[in-house]
């Protein structure tokens, strides 16, 4: 995580060290006495099987949240990945083998899919890079258009289900002791840390979250690098919806509903500032694990259901205050 | 209950299915002819006047059933149709309904609110308006009809403890009166979730003390968190779990996704409320060994087809709601057991052109008469203890 400490004009010493040895500190922490006291309260929560259900659950907002933290990053933001989500998963879901219509086209079914995520995450970078929109606004608008796909596609017909055996049961299979949905997530996500540290589009993101006017100055092609962001988010909310839909077994518009209040919390919690310029895919990942754990954890705590929120919300400021010590220091200016 | 008896009668799916397909298409010609013909009472202008139909979303597939319902009355009554689609949002809803009462006409309403609480703004603006409104499922108890005046024609619903008691007992027998339940209630301060989930545990409690409810868990009438509620419980109670009971169908087609991935599908059994499309489907294939035991059946092109059709005999001066009896200005209507035994015969009102025919016999037979959702009682529904 010393990526974005190089970018700083003047890096000044205590932050460097808080940043290499803290990094994460908190949030592991957070993440490790959850663990603790769930397993304290139903030892049932540290079984393998709930290993793998947490995994399952995870791999969905794991994928978005990879596109969401390279937008956050640069200090934009994404609201569309639900459209997105919704108008991928009911274009793949008709395009496979279902119970609605005959035009099963095999495994072109993913790039159609893909590909009108890619498509709807290129208009938002255009639209934001070149004609200066904010993300916020442009994004808003995807989201719409993306649930307009969907419901178009959705018409007022019979729930489309899957009617491959096979293609429903993927996500859910065990591959070397972890379910197949989280092998995908884990693959995005191994992509993203390589995308973020080790190429160009990943430091450039950085610095224009950092400052835009030095990265442009400095000659980076900061518009190209605003529509690679958003290009991919779109990709991987797409991709993300494909995986919403098989893991569901039907297609619904409403396949990414509520993804959004979950990855744009774990990228904050994670530390990535909604100012841009900090943080990081894998601290974003960690957050994405908080959430569904702590979910998972009172669930499985048998917390009366009248009590949940209540509780989820307390045990998520406790959580966020212990993530955000180690930084507490920095005298930043909190937003 | 004549319909309830044809079920013992032996005929095949497919000859029944046949019958009913024409039963619709008769019934749909009547309704073209009806559309043809239909006859205003004098001093009504239907230029005047514009049917609204409220609806929650559009993605639902029961709020998509309430557009049908609402586009074949408006093709009967010859009225243009205005759809209102609240995305969720009270705020929408309220502020759509308003704009289309600025544009003029008067409007003949139905509203599937969003919360309760709207009920008293938009009848409110209606009442201004000189239109017409019933409002479907949620309104605050204490506000009734007959305190507003004519222009709140009525509060129609299907009462929740009802279909809570039928998705009860179909459970409980099919685990022979003995074993473990989990309930996934809807969006849990919704009324039409609570009397659902209280009409549920008052017929365990009451008739089948074996039964033993482990566990509820809200899901929001969201498939995604039924499914993953369902998988959590699966961790925690294993092969402890017998029967599974959820407040809709969209949550229990979540909540049977776990259990298959899960292996467990064919020890557990589902019952529900909704009868929907997809679990319809499940029933007829006996997919997880007959896995769903009982559901309950409306539709939401009956309950929008319903309201819009009161509304309109009080705008057209046929019904005069102040005069009407209570149970007819906060209404019941009938609510079908189902179960894997006597489906069939409800398979006629999801074939093509179900909803044309509906409204014909409405119209034939007046809003509270109609099967197979006649009025049955009024009134504000009470929970029973539990």
């Amino acid at each position: 995580m010393t990526a974005p400490t190089a970018d700083r004009q003047t890096p000044d010493m205590r932050l460097i060290l808080s940043r290499l040895r803290l990094g994460p500190v908190g949030l592991i922490a957070a993440l490790a006495v959850l663990i603790l006291v769930f397993s304290f309260l139903n030892p049932r929560f540290a079984s393998i099987e709930n290993l793998q259900n947490v995994l399952f659950q995870v791999s969905v907002p794991l994928i978005i949240v990879v596109g969401t933290t390279l937008v956050i990053q640069m200090g934009s933001i994404d609201l569309a990945p639900e459209g997105i989500m919704g108008a991928a998963g009911m274009a793949w879901i008709l395009l496979s083998p279902n119970s609605r219509l005959d035009s099963d086209i095999g495994l072109w079914a993913w790039p159609v899919a893909l590909g009108l995520g890619l498509g709807l995450g290129l208009v938002t970078g255009l639209i934001y890079a070149k004609l200066k929109v904010p993300s916020f606004v442009v994004t808003l608008g995807t989201w719409y258009v993306g649930l307009g796909i969907a419901i178009l596609l959705y018409g007022n017909d019979l729930l489309p289900s899957l009617t491959s055996e096979g293609l429903a049961r993927w996500p859910t299979q065990v591959t070397l002791g972890l379910p197949n949905s989280f092998w995908l997530a884990a693959f995005v996500l191994a992509g993203g840390v390589l995308l973020s540290h080790y190429t160009h589009l990943g430091r450039g993101l950085m610095a224009i979250g950092n400052n835009e006017g030095i990265a442009r100055s400095s000659g980076m092609k900061v518009d190209l690098l605003k529509i690679a962001a958003f290009t991919i988010a779109g990709v991987l909310s797409a991709l993300a919806g494909i995986l919403a839909t098989m893991q569901l077994g039907s297609g619904s518009p409403d396949i990414g509903f509520g993804q959004l209040f979950t990855v744009i919390p774990a990228a904050v919690i994670g530390g990535t500032a909604l100012s841009g310029g900090e943080g990081g895919v894998m601290r974003s990942a960690l957050g994405v694990v908080l959430l569904v754990i702590l979910n998972n954890g009172l669930v499985l705590a048998g917390v009366d259901p009248d009590y949940q929120s209540g509780v989820f919300g307390t045990l998520l400021l406790v959580a966020i205050i212990a993530v955000a010590w180690p930084q507490r220091g920095r005298l930043k200016v909190a937003k | 209950m004549k319909t309830l008896s044809k079920s013992k009668t032996g005929l095949s799916r497919r000859s029944f299915g046949a019958a009913a397909v024409a039963a619709a298409m008769i019934a749909g010609l009547t309704a073209g002819q009806a559309q043809a013909e239909f006859a205003h009472p004098e001093g009504f202008n239907p230029d005047d006047w514009v049917i609204v139909a409220s609806v929650i979303n559009t993605t639902n597939p029961y709020m998509i059933s309430n557009i049908e319902g609402a586009e074949a009355i408006s093709k009967a009554l010859d009225i243009d149709l205005e759809i209102v689609n609240s995305n969720n949002s009270s705020q929408t809803s309220v502020s759509s309904i308003l704009a289309i009462l600025a544009s003029g006409k008067k409007p003949i309403m139905f509203v599937n609110t969003v919360a309760s609480s709207d009920a008293p703004t938009i009848v409110e603006a209606v009442k201004q308006s000189g239109g017409y409104v019933s409002i479907w499922w949620n309104k605050p108890d204490a506000y009734k009809p007959q305190d507003v005046g004519d222009n709140f024609v009525a509060f129609q619903k299907h009462t929740g403890v009802d279909s809570g008691r039928c998705g009860a007992r179909a459970l409980a027998e099919a685990l022979g009166g003995k074993g473990n339940v989990i309930m996934l209630p809807g969006v849990q301060d919704s009324t039409t979730s609570k009397t659902r989930v209280a009409g549920f545990k008052a017929e365990i409690a009451e008739n089948f003390p074996e039964i033993k409810i482990l566990e509820e868990r809200p899901s929001n009438w969201d498939p995604q968190l039924g499914a993953r509620n369902a998988k959590d419980m699966i961790v925690k109670y294993g092969s402890e779990i017998n029967g599974v009971w959820s407040a809709d169908d969209g949550m229990q087609i979540g909540a049977m996704q776990s259990f298959e991935n899960a292996g467990l599908l064919e020890q557990v059994k589902f019952s529900s409320d909704g009868l929907y499309p997809k679990t319809l489907e499940d029933i007829i294939s006996g997919r997880g060994d007959n896995a769903i035991v009982g559901e309950t059946f409306h539709r939401g092109y009956m309950a929008s087809a319903i309201g819009l059709y009161t509304a309109y005999l009080a705008a057209s001066g046929q019904i005069t709601p102040s005069e009407l009896p209570a149970d007819k200005r906060e209404s019941f209507f009938k609510l079908s057991c189902v179960t894997p035994e006597n489906y069939q015969q409800y398979l006629q009102y999801d074939a093509a052109g179900a909803a044309d025919a509906f409204v014909a016999r409405l119209i034939d037979t007046g809003p509270w008469d109609t099967e197979p959702v006649p009025l049955v009682g009024g009134g504000v529904e009470v929970l029973p203890e539990s």
